[in-house]
This record gives C-alpha cells, sequence and structure tokens, in this order.
C-alpha cells in the first residue's frame, strides 16, 4: 500500500498524543494520555469496559472532540481549528464496532462513494480500487449485494474494504469483532492479520487477547481514563506488572 | 363457563347487536327519497366526463403540486430545524408552530383575499395559485416535521462512518441521511398525501374558473344547479377511488418495513 504522504518514513511517528484530557459533562473520562504510535506499527489497546479506550481511539480522527491535549497525526496537530478535517480524516480509516455500512446503498457503491466525492476519482479507477480491496477480504463477487443480504463478518470486512479504498495511512479499529458471533470473529481477525503483514499503522481497540498478542507490536493497557501499562504484548499480557492489569487479565484470559 | 365458550357468546352478543342495528336503519330509511335525492341516474350521467376530466384531474394535480411543492420546503425546514445555528432553529420551529396550529382553510382565505389586498401582490397562477400557495405553505410545516423524525432515527454510526471517510458535512446529509431518512417517512408521507388529497377540496372556497374546479367545487356547483346531492356522491366517490388505492399502499409499506426490521 503506497502512501500519499510523500516522506512517511517507517519508524515515524504516525499518531502521537500528549496530555490528552477529555470530560463528558463533569466526567473526566481521558485523565492525561500521553500515546504514540509508529509507521507501520500494531498497537492493541486493551481495557475493561469504561476506561476511556474507545473515546481516546475516536479522538485520533476527532470523531470525539477533546478537551485539551496535542493529537499529531503524521505530525499535523487534528485539534488546530484552521486543520482541514476532512482531508486528514480520509487518510485515517476507521473500522466501528456495528460496521455503519451504508444501508441503501450495494457494496459497490459504499467502497467508491467517498473515492468519488472526496479523493476525485473517476468511477472506472474507483470501481477497479474497490474491486481489489473486496477481493482482498475475500468477498469478491458480492459486489452487487446490500448490506442488509450480507452476515456480520462479511459486513465487517467490507467496512474494511471500504475504508482500506481510500488508501488510509493508518487504521483504526473500534472494537471491530465485539459484535460479530463467536464463529465470524475468525474471519475479520485474519483480514486485519493480513493488513499487518503488508505492513498497514494500525490502532485496535479490542477484547481478543491472542491478536494482541500474535499480531500486535505493543499493547497498551487503560483502566479508569489513563494508561496504566504498556509495552511488547507478551510482557504485558504473560508477565503484568499492575496489580489492576492483573485483575483485568484474569478475567479475560 | 369456560374461557373460550364465554369469548364465543360475547362475540355473537356483538354480531347480533350490529345486524340489529343496520336492519333497523335499513327500515326506517326513507329509499325512495334517498334514491332521488342521492342518486339521480340522470344527473350523474350528466355529470360525465367533466367529473374525471376536470374535476379528479385537478384534485390530482393540486395534490401534487403541494405534496411536492410542501417537500421541497419541508428539506430546508427540517434541516433548518435541526441545525447547530439558534436562529434557524428558531425561525423553523415558528414556522412550524404557526402553520400547523392554523386551520388550513384560514391560511387558503389569507392567501387567496387577505395578502393580495393588503400588500397589492397577486401570486402567480392567479386565484388558483394563491391557493396551491397556501396549501404548500401548510403542508410542508407538517411534512418538515416527519421528515426531522426521520433523520433523527438515522444512526449515528452513520454520519460517524460518512465523515471518517472524508466527506464533508453537507455531502453527508445529501448522500447517506436524507436518502435514508426519505426511506424511514415513506409510509407517513403516504399518509401526509392522502391527506393532502382532501385538503385540496378547501381550495372550493375560494372559487376558482370553470376550468380550475377540482372535485369538490364542481360537485357543490353541480349540487347548486340541480338542487340535488347526487353530485356530491359521485365526488365521494371519486375520492376514494382515488384515496382507497394510497390508504392500502402505506399499509403494505408499513408491513414491508416492519419485515425488513
Amino acid at each position: 500500500m503506497t502512501s500519499r504522504i510523500t516522506g512517511a518514513q517507517p519508524g515515524a511517528r504516525a499518531i502521537e498524543i500528549r496530555d490528552l484530557h477529555k470530560y463528558f459533562g463533569d466526567n473526566e473520562v481521558l485523565k492525561g494520555i500521553d500515546f504514540h504510535v509508529d509507521q507501520g506499527q500494531v498497537v492493541c489497546v486493551i481495557g475493561p469496559s469504561g476506561s476511556g479506550k474507545s473515546t481516546l481511539l475516536r479522538c485520533v480522527n476527532r470523531l470525539e472532540e477533546p478537551t485539551s491535549g496535542t493529537i499529531l497525526v503524521e505530525g499535523v496537530n487534528v485539534i488546530d481549528p484552521e486543520v482541514d478535517l476532512d482531508e486528514i480524516r480520509s487518510r485515517i480509516g476507521m473500522v466501528f464496532q456495528s460496521f455503519n455500512l451504508f444501508p441503501h446503498l450495494t457494496v459497490m457503491r459504499n467502497l467508491t462513494i467517498a473515492q468519488n466525492r472526496v479523493l476525485r476519482r473517476g468511477k472506472d479507477e474507483a470501481v477497479e480500487i474497490a474491486r481489489r480491496n473486496l477481493e482482498k477480504v475475500g468477498l469478491a463477487g458480492k459486489e452487487d449485494a446490500y448490506p442488509a443480504h450480507l452476515s456480520g463478518g462479511q459486513q465487517q470486512r467490507v467496512a474494511i474494504a471500504r475504508a482500506l479504498s481510500m488508501d488510509p495511512d493508518m487504521m483504526l479499529f473500534d472494537e471491530p469483532t465485539s459484535s460479530l458471533d463467536p464463529e465470524l470473529v475468525g474471519d475479520v481477525l485474519e483480514v486485519m492479520r493480513d493488513l499487518a503483514t503488508d505492513g498497514m499503522t494500525m490502532m485496535v481497540v479490542t477484547h481478543e487477547m491472542r491478536f494482541a498478542r500474535d499480531v500486535g507490536d505493543k499493547v497498551v493497557f487503560m483502566d479508569g481514563g489513563v494508561i496504566v501499562e504498556e509495552g511488547a504484548p507478551l510482557d504485558v499480557l504473560r508477565n503484568p506488572q499492575h496489580e489492576r492489569t492483573k485483575a483485568f487479565l484474569s478475567k479475560v484470559l | 363457563m369456560r374461557r373460550t365458550t364465554r369469548h364465543k357468546v360475547n362475540l355473537g352478543v356483538l354480531y347480533t347487536v350490529l345486524l340489529a342495528v343496520v336492519l333497523l336503519l335499513v327500515l326506517l330509511a326513507d329509499w325512495a327519497a334517498v334514491q332521488e335525492n342521492f342518486f339521480d341516474p340522470e344527473i350523474a350521467k350528466s355529470l360525465w366526463p367533466e367529473i374525471i376530466t376536470v374535476g379528479a384531474k385537478n384534485t390530482i394535480l393540486y395534490t401534487l403540486v403541494a405534496f411536492f411543492g410542501g417537500l421541497a420546503l419541508a428539506v430546508v425546514l427540517a434541516l433548518m430545524r435541526l441545525s447547530p445555528i439558534a436562529p434557524y432553529r428558531w425561525l423553523a420551529t415558528a414556522y412550524i408552530e404557526f402553520f400547523r396550529g392554523l386551520p388550513a382553510l384560514l391560511v387558503i382565505i389569507a392567501s387567496g383575499f387577505a395578502i393580495p389586498i393588503a400588500f397589492g401582490w397577486r401570486p402567480p397562477g392567479g386565484i388558483v395559485g394563491a391557493g396551491l400557495a397556501a396549501l404548500i405553505v401548510v403542508a410542508s410545516a407538517y411534512i418538515a416535521e416527519t421528515l426531522r423524525a426521520g433523520i433523527q432515527a438515522v444512526p449515528k454510526g452513520q454520519t460517524e462512518a460518512a465523515r471518517s471517510l472524508g466527506m464533508s458535512g453537507p455531502r453527508t446529509t445529501i448522500f447517506i441521511v436524507l436518502p435514508q431518512a426519505l426511506r424511514i417517512v415513506i409510509p407517513p408521507l403516504t399518509n401526509e398525501f392522502v391527506l393532502l388529497i382532501k385538503d385540496t377540496s378547501l381550495l372550493a372556497i375560494i372559487g376558482v374558473a370553470v376550468g380550475e374546479r377540482e372535485l369538490t367545487t364542481l360537485a357543490r356547483d353541480e349540487l347548486s344547479l340541480n338542487s340535488n346531492s347526487t353530485p356530491l356522491i359521485a365526488a365521494a366517490v371519486m375520492y376514494l377511488v382515488i384515496t382507497l388505492p394510497l390508504t392500502q399502499l402505506v399499509a403494505a409499506l408499513e408491513r414491508k418495513q416492519q419485515r425488513a426490521r
């Protein structure tokens, strides 16, 4: 996958977050987060529900408005009001827990509409790219289907293909397998694994500990709006240093 | 008594009462007078073909104009109603509450007579144009509220998905939210359409040229001409011919939507 940003070097910071605070009303859900994802890295964020991990992820493309702090995406501060947010978002693929495919459009149109309207790609080029990505997620031949006629696992793979069709520099995954039946989780994880192998920069909020262990370059454990512990997956998952991490892992492993 | 037996007895009583009431009405009615006043075949024949070529045609034409004019205006109103900019919200809310709170008849009279007198301004299309403008204004207030509900029923994740792909706010509204919102409100919109068909009869109040008469105006003219109510019955039949298939369509659409969920 070629980056649309010139000069994006492997190892450079793809996402860098400094002292991020986020309040919902009086409730502080992010209490000063420092976090980064390097180019080509796969970072998995784990933690109990309500720990703020999804909020952190959603702040990266400002689906959630941070209260204070700095969020640099490829060096550009997304909180700067002068910044072209739509342009930045078009370079960050996002995959949601609830898929969020456009139900009134065919699979093909789901994959081409933003290519046409945002990237101004011609019809033939957009269709070509869409077909390539559908093939990549193992759903060639589903071009004319509507999302309602697909299984949850297929819908999520279409959602991944939709994000990939924008040729993003990085991908955000917000609990991508949490609303899937257990037997459908594998196909989606397989696609994500392939992406990681291709060198895609990924930030993944997940409950799939095996995926975090096998695919992640780094695991970040969050609880109560702070990062409690982070490090290499095997270190964090096998040999956690903090009580809260131990307590959480003993429940989910 | 067992519950099923009691149920059957209750139903039996209800049917008997219904039958008795219908029989009583049939026996009491003066059928000769009824036929003479409401079902005069000669008069019914004299209505032909104007009741179709003028009355039904204009009723349908006026409904279509009022509905699609109202729908276009309603899209703007609904979006204003949901705008983050407060004055837009206030304006739309004031408009909607004002015109939903007034009888359509008053708005038609105002548009047809009061405004031309007060401002010396005549709407294009003469008196019919004025009446249709009033119908559009009133219909848009109702349709706007229906649309607003439809827009709010589109899951927030749809907007988030579109925005995360880099689509701008307006593009997201036009290509993602509105098409889904319209689909959701098709049954209540069809209902709105049926109500409008009948509201076109209110245009009878402002008096229009012979060729511009819709069903009710035509029937009222014929009624005074013949001193006989047969034209009213004929108009009623025409309304039902137009509305019944539509209400059946609404029911079918609602069933289809239930299944899709």
